[in-house]
């Protein structure tokens, strides 16, 4: 690898990130994705239940009732009122207008004077499995509450502290996001997904491109090996993407969600790049086997589902099916979800991941020799 | 004659380009009318708004009596019209076959079954196709592609055939078949044609034709009317010293071209008693033979635009000659520096190049030519290394292409038809790029790059976007980008398909110069059979084979011993006297427009009698011209000739 060879990887490149900056469209979108994009996948994908719209039917319109309803509170959920009765209440369920009504019936505070057990009826708009769950859980404990009030008024305990019995106090230690913030894992999550998108589809379409153009074929016959050929643009979308990164990082993630980058910041470039890589083989092959780039968007979909689907973003592997399993080693996202999150919010260092890393770059050089495989082979036809 | 198609004052924008400006003309039916010019010309446009399927803001289009002005009047005259769109058989369905093919056209235009059945019998025997009815249209040559596609448009027995450039890319004798077919047709069935063509050299097959440039009409008339209308001279000088005449002759006349061992000199202005005084001077006492050669509607059209605009530039490769010279001196100009070996290459079952040898010398422009499809791109692959052969050999530069391609990339030049630059980048950029790609750098490449932009006349540009040069400086950046590290050989695949004729000349004579002066080995394919004139030698491929091997006058020399000269009549009738005469045992008697043409030993004689049976069948001969067999007549020979050998 002479200075020669070297000059000439320099100036494709050059030439690959001139091209790129002269494309208006695709420097915008490229902008949009590693700020906007990642922005609304932190703020707005939100598993949190907030401000959850409810309505009531209060028919026994007692301060017990008042009470009750009332440990239903901001910023959970958002009592937006009395519904009149059961057929509005079904049309506002319907309508998503509200998430749950809760129906409180005639003598409820009686019954509870009385020492005649009572109920509450729930209706829930569990469409949002998510929403569903936590608001159920919310309404759940809130009653657990209010029963464990009226237990100890009737005992005559003013306070718990006071009853002589012993009790148990869960102590949670919850490691590395101690306030469940779902806008930390999604940005991230968001900022990876990015990532790979464009890494896959960025390789496939400036090589594709060359394809339609037919410029590719004044390429070959210069004095440039294929690997020659695809390095440059490797290269070139290394340093469009790590930059992307850094924009997401020091623009969206550190200072609008205050995520605590706890490892060190070159490991985790250094993994992305790695990352880069391998998504780019990915891309190769995708150039390779496409026409034009109508065909690169199809398989760049086909191929990018699987990847996220089997890399455990959204669901751990042990809760997938067994024979799927396996097929998670595969995926170059699971690597780097893995290494990602460990260095981010863990503070993992070198020691901790290098076995994932080299998985990671093995993976990487298979798809990419396979590429510089097929593209040479594709002259031949 | 009753009018078929009127167009007054015909103008069609698109966004801020004009397509067509002002554009007037009148076809009479049962005429055949060309459209001639280059691309961009605005001919396809005129053609679609004649058919009925673009609205245009300006101007009258009549059609058959109705005028077009309204989707319900372009209905109406539909029915009456057959369109065949540009691109060899891009209106069939590949994966149909022949009969499957003219079945469904059938079927859209509504012809009745028993009418169908006769009707398609008769044109697919008059398409010589009839014994390949049930092959899938995919695997039929360029020339039957052609073929079919015309008989698909004609099923419904149109009263106006509007064909847009269907003889590009087709071999010359598919060209000249297609082109009896029609005649045949038009003939019989009393059609009326609108026929474009880039082909300057077609012009004598129309009855009638406009010449047109960038959207505006030229000039209008016959062939032959056009050529009285800008009187001038052609001369060739056949001359063993052709270089040291040049500059001599570049000073005395306005046109100078070097053809292979030839000079082509012309003029309009100049008369030809002074332009004969002026080479006798020059000559002096030479060996030199020199005789008029009829000019053609290339040369008028090239007049034409030089007269408006004056500022066509001048190439010279000049300016940085001293350095060149140098390293030209040092290759022997008999060196022979692409070799080609009984190269085949199969895919699959398909034998796409068949036992090809040829070399080409220092300093020499050999033709590779063809048609789209006869294997000439896939030659120049093979000997650029990017394709390995099936079989024989090949040296470039002296490298095997076999064991040292990359030796062998070095070395070569190479510029395909597609122009391959970077289009989002600008002239610099691409001249930086490609130079830095062949191992340039710091002082070395600075020069290189100026000397680019020189011989592309470029200096203006350096900064524009490649995308938005016109294609003829597009085309030389290209060239400039293939040169820029020197190379002694150079590949050039189709370099001037869509470049207009003033672009294709200009391109041409920085060849001659190359190989002139940087004695560069230089490899070209083309499908326009007048280029081949500019070769030194030539090898004709026709179905992965070289039918043809060698320099075009021998070729043409060869041709006149076999078969005579051309004798070629103006007659009042022509169909009538094209079949008079073959029914009289003269054989291959063609018909150009209002011309016939046929081969003869003897000509003088020849003529007379046939005059003679002319004239007491009572047709008039207005004009009787005997000339030399060209390259596309010998092509026809040559082709027909491994045919017969085939078969």
């Amino acid at each position: 690898m002479s200075i020669l060879w070297w000059r000439r990887i320099f100036a494709l490149t050059q030439k690959e990130l001139l091209q790129f900056s002269r494309d208006l469209i695709l420097v915008l979108a490229t902008l949009y994705f590693f700020t906007g994009e990642v922005f609304i996948g932190g703020k707005g994908v939100s598993f949190d239940l907030i401000n959850a719209p409810m309505g009531y039917m209060d028919h026994d319109q007692s301060l017990s009732s008042r009470e009750w309803l009332n440990k239903l509170r901001q910023p959970y959920f958002d009592m937006k009122g009395q519904v009149t009765d059961e057929k509005q209440a079904q049309y506002l369920l319907d309508e998503g207008l509200l998430l749950g009504v809760l129906d409180i019936p005639e003598n409820f505070e009686r019954n509870l004077l009385n020492g005649v057990s009572t109920s509450i009826g729930f209706q829930l708009d569990a469409s949002n499995v998510i929403l569903g769950n936590l608001a159920d859980s919310y309404v759940g404990l809130a009653n657990a509450h209010s029963n464990q009030e009226w237990m100890l008024s009737r005992l005559k305990v003013v306070s718990p502290d006071q009853m002589q019995v012993p009790a148990i106090e869960a102590r949670q230690i919850i490691l590395y996001n101690p306030d469940g913030k779902s806008s930390w894992f999604m940005s991230i999550s968001e900022m990876m997904t990015v990532l790979s998108m464009l890494s896959l589809f960025l390789t496939a379409a400036i090589l594709v491109k060359e394809k339609e153009r037919g410029t590719i074929e004044q390429l070959s016959i210069a004095p440039l090996t294929p690997f020659q050929i695809l390095l440059p643009k490797i290269l070139a979308v290394q340093m469009i993407l790590l930059s992307g990164i850094a924009m997401s990082l020091f623009l969206i993630v550190i200072p609008v969600f205050e995520v605590p980058f706890q490892g060190e910041y070159w490991l985790f470039f250094l993994v992305s790049a790695v990352y880069i890589y391998a998504m780019s083989g990915l891309g190769i092959f995708i150039a390779t086997i496409s026409k034009n780039l109508a065909q690169v968007m199809i398989v760049s979909i086909l191929l990018i589902m699987p990847i996220v689907l089997l890399s455990g973003a959204f669901t751990p592997p042990e809760a997938m099916p067994e024979w799927e399993q396996p097929l998670i080693q595969l995926s170059p996202l699971y690597y780097y979800i893995n290494m990602g999150f460990g260095i981010i919010l863990k503070g993992n260092d070198l020691s901790l991941i290098w076995q994932d890393l080299l998985s990671l770059f093995a993976i990487g050089s298979v798809l990419f020799l396979f590429g510089i495989w097929l593209f040479h082979r594709q002259f031949e036809r | 004659m009753q009018t078929a198609v009127e167009v007054k004052s015909f103008g069609k924008r698109f966004k801020k380009t004009i397509a067509v400006e002002d554009v007037s003309l009148t076809i009479q039916s049962g005429e055949i009318y060309g459209l001639i010019g280059p691309d961009g010309a605005g001919k396809s446009t005129l053609m679609q708004a004649v058919s009925g399927v673009l609205r245009f803001e300006k101007g009258e289009i009549t059609v058959f009596g109705e005028k077009i002005d309204s989707e319900a009047s372009a209905n109406r005259i539909k029915r009456q019209l057959g369109f065949m769109p540009q691109g060899l058989g891009l209106n069939l369905y590949p994966d149909l076959s022949i009969d499957e093919n003219i079945d469904f056209f059938a079927n859209l235009r509504g012809v009745a079954p028993e009418i169908l059945h006769t009707r398609k019998a008769k044109l697919l025997d008059v398409a010589g196709l009839s014994s390949f009815k049930n092959r899938a249209m995919k695997n039929l040559s360029g020339g039957m592609k052609q073929k079919l596609g015309l008989v698909c448009t004609l099923i419904h027995q149109p009263r106006l055939l509007i064909l847009d450039e269907p003889t590009t890319g087709v071999d010359p004798v598919s060209r000249r078949d297609f082109w009896e077919m029609l005649n045949q047709l038009v003939r019989e069935e009393g059609m009326t044609a609108l026929i474009s063509t880039a082909y300057m050299d077609e012009a004598s097959r129309f009855n009638r034709l406009s010449m047109m440039h960038q959207g505006k009409v030229l000039d209008q008339g016959t062939a032959d009317e056009i050529i009285r209308r800008t009187p001038g001279w052609l001369i060739e000088i056949e001359s063993a010293r052709s270089r040291e005449l040049l500059p001599a002759l570049n000073d005395a006349f306005e046109h100078v071209e070097e053809l292979g061992d030839m000079i082509r000199i012309g003029g309009f202005a100049l008369q030809s008693a002074e332009a004969e005084r002026r080479l006798g001077m020059i000559l002096q006492d030479g060996t030199e033979s020199w005789s008029y050669s009829p000019i053609g509607l290339e040369e008028i059209f090239i007049q034409k635009l030089d007269n408006r605009s004056q500022n066509t530039p001048q190439m010279r490769l000049t300016e940085n000659r001293s350095s060149h010279r140098k390293e030209a001196v040092s290759t022997d100009s008999q060196d022979t520096l692409i070799r080609a070996e009984d190269l085949v290459r199969r895919f699959d079952s398909f034998t796409a190049v068949d036992q090809v040898s040829f070399d080409v010398r220092a300093g020499e422009i050999f033709g590779l030519l063809g048609a789209n499809g006869a294997g000439k791109s896939t030659v120049i692959k093979m000997l650029t290394g990017i394709l390995p052969p099936s079989g024989g050999a090949g040296f470039v530069a002296g490298h095997n292409m076999a064991t040292s391609s990359m030796s062998i990339k070095e070395s070569i030049g190479y510029m395909s038809q597609a122009f391959s630059l970077y289009l989002d980048l600008t002239v610099s950029e691409n001249i930086d790029l490609f130079g830095r790609i062949y191992g340039l750098s710091g002082k070395r490449l600075k020069e290189r790059h100026q000397w680019v932009l020189q011989i592309g006349h470029l200096q203006k540009e350096c900064n524009t976007s490649a995308g938005s040069l016109p294609m003829g400086k597009r085309q030389r950046l290209a060239l400039g980008c293939a040169l820029i590290h020197q190379p002694k050989v150079l590949f050039l695949d189709e370099p001037t398909s869509g470049v207009d004729p003033i672009g294709r000349r200009e391109f041409w004579r920085i060849l001659v110069q190359l190989a002139g002066e940087l004695q560069v080995a230089i490899l070209v394919t083309t499908h326009y059979m007048l280029e081949a004139e500019h070769c030194n030698r030539l090898a004709l491929m026709q179905a992965g084979k070289v039918v043809a091997y060698d320099s075009p006058k021998n070729l043409k020399a060869t041709l006149k011993q076999q078969k005579g000269q051309v004798l070629s009549l103006k007659v009042s009738r022509p169909y009538q006297a094209q079949s008079i005469l073959e029914s009289n045992g003269y054989s291959e008697v063609a018909l150009y427009g209002s011309r016939v043409r046929l081969f003869s030993q003897e000509p003088e004689t020849v003529g007379k009698d046939v005059a003679a049976l002319l004239a007491d069948k009572g047709i008039e001969i207005t004009d009787v011209m005997i000339l030399q067999p060209s390259l596309e007549d010998v092509f026809i020979e040559k082709i027909e000739s491994s045919h017969s050998r085939e078969a």
